[in-house]
């Protein structure tokens, strides 16, 4: 394992940038023009569908509110139902910020943690053991700041292309999204972890029928604590790998 | 269904959420002050995480909302395969090419079917 990968926190920063103007930058511009897109096949205002991806930042919670406003849901349950599709930001919070330094773990990540979503977090959580703590916070600034600004650019750019663009190329960026988390998946390494999944994958469409809004909440409860269980009761005798 | 869409409604729905959304955010950072990453919490609450992830990603797969959802099930789910074998076929996984694979195929099916 290579702790001594940066000299410094701006090195860390620069790499950070770097791994962000990948597939991360890539995945998150296609999927915001996917979404302003949508905005505009729906009617809505360009500054709205914009401001949207500035300021919400979690792009199912952006599809959920788009749909629900079109329905014509109540104020109150589409609130509900968009703070309980973010309920994952909870744990994905709580998973990637205490492997930072405690010097780095101030009020100041109450800024930071804005421009968390699925993508830097994935790769947070992939790149973060091989990195030492103190140089952490600097890598995941310079992978989510590019993440999180690209969004409303790329949000607006697909509100006014979605006229002449052809449905086919739309059509491949809506698609990305969910092409790029379920990649990311094959480069998890905890086994409770990929039983997590695994499970996920079950109980999330099943609880989905049963209940949209609460579902994602529901099976991360039940499929996650099943795999937790499982990975405590059978596979943990030989020590996981866990790094400082 | 006419909804008045320039309203304050609308307005007020993104407000609602952003601050729904933030204070999920916040509400992690509160809560990762008090947890320890080897502590058992910890490995409970990853697997509660990744499984929350899992079942978003199958849903916007299995049960897309808008254009995803003309596309035949049959069709999302083998182009989902083939890129995962893309991207597991070496021995450094190959994300870009897998990627690329998979947005390849679903434009060639929307060219293909505006002219079949």
């Amino acid at each position: 394992m290579t702790l001594n990968r940066f000299a410094n926190r701006r090195e860390a920063f620069w790499r950070g940038i770097r791994d962000a103007l990948g597939a991360p930058v890539l995945v998150l511009f296609a999927g915001m023009i996917g979404f302003g897109a949508m905005g505009r096949t729906h009617g809505f205002d360009a500054w709205m569908t914009g401001l949207t991806s500035l300021l919400m930042f979690a792009l199912p919670g952006q599809v959920v509110m788009l749909e629900m406003v079109i329905s014509g849901s109540s104020l109150l349950a589409i609130g509900f139902a968009v703070t309980l599709t973010s309920t994952r930001f909870v744990t994905m919070v709580v998973t990637l910020f205490p492997q930072l330094h405690r010097r780095d773990r101030n009020p100041l990540l109450y800024l930071w943690v804005h421009m968390l979503a699925m993508t830097a977090w994935a790769m947070s959580m992939r790149e973060f053991p091989s990195i030492a703590p103190k140089y952490r916070l600097s890598y995941f600034v310079g992978l989510a700041l590019p993440c999180w600004l690209i969004s409303p650019i790329g949000t607006v750019l697909g509100y006014f292309v979605a006229g002449w663009v052809p449905a086919a190329v739309t059509l491949s960026l809506v698609f990305i999204n969910p092409l790029f988390f379920l990649l990311t998946f094959t480069d998890v390494k905890p086994w409770a972890n990929r039983i997590a999944i695994g499970l996920g994958c079950v109980f999330g469409p099943a609880f989905y029928v049963l209940d949209a809004d609460s579902s994602l909440l529901l099976t991360g409860l039940v499929a996650g604590t099943l795999a937790y269980f499982i990975d405590r009761r059978w596979l943990r005798p030989t020590p996981i790998e866990v790094q400082a | 269904m006419t909804v008045d869409l320039q309203g304050w409604g609308v307005w007020l729905a993104l407000c609602a959420a952003c601050v729904g959304t933030y204070l999920c955010r916040a509400a992690g950072v509160k809560l990762s002050g008090h947890i320890h990453q080897d502590s058992e919490v910890f490995r409970w609450l990853s697997a509660v995480t990744y499984a929350m992830v899992a079942a978003l990603t199958v849903r916007m797969i299995l049960m897309p909302l808008g254009l995803l959802a003309t596309v035949p099930m049959s069709l999302r789910v083998l182009i989902c395969v083939l890129s995962l074998a893309v991207m597991l076929s070496g021995q450094q996984r190959r994300l870009v090419p897998a990627l690329l694979t998979g947005t390849l195929l679903m434009l060639a099916y929307g060219v293909w079917r505006t002219n079949p």
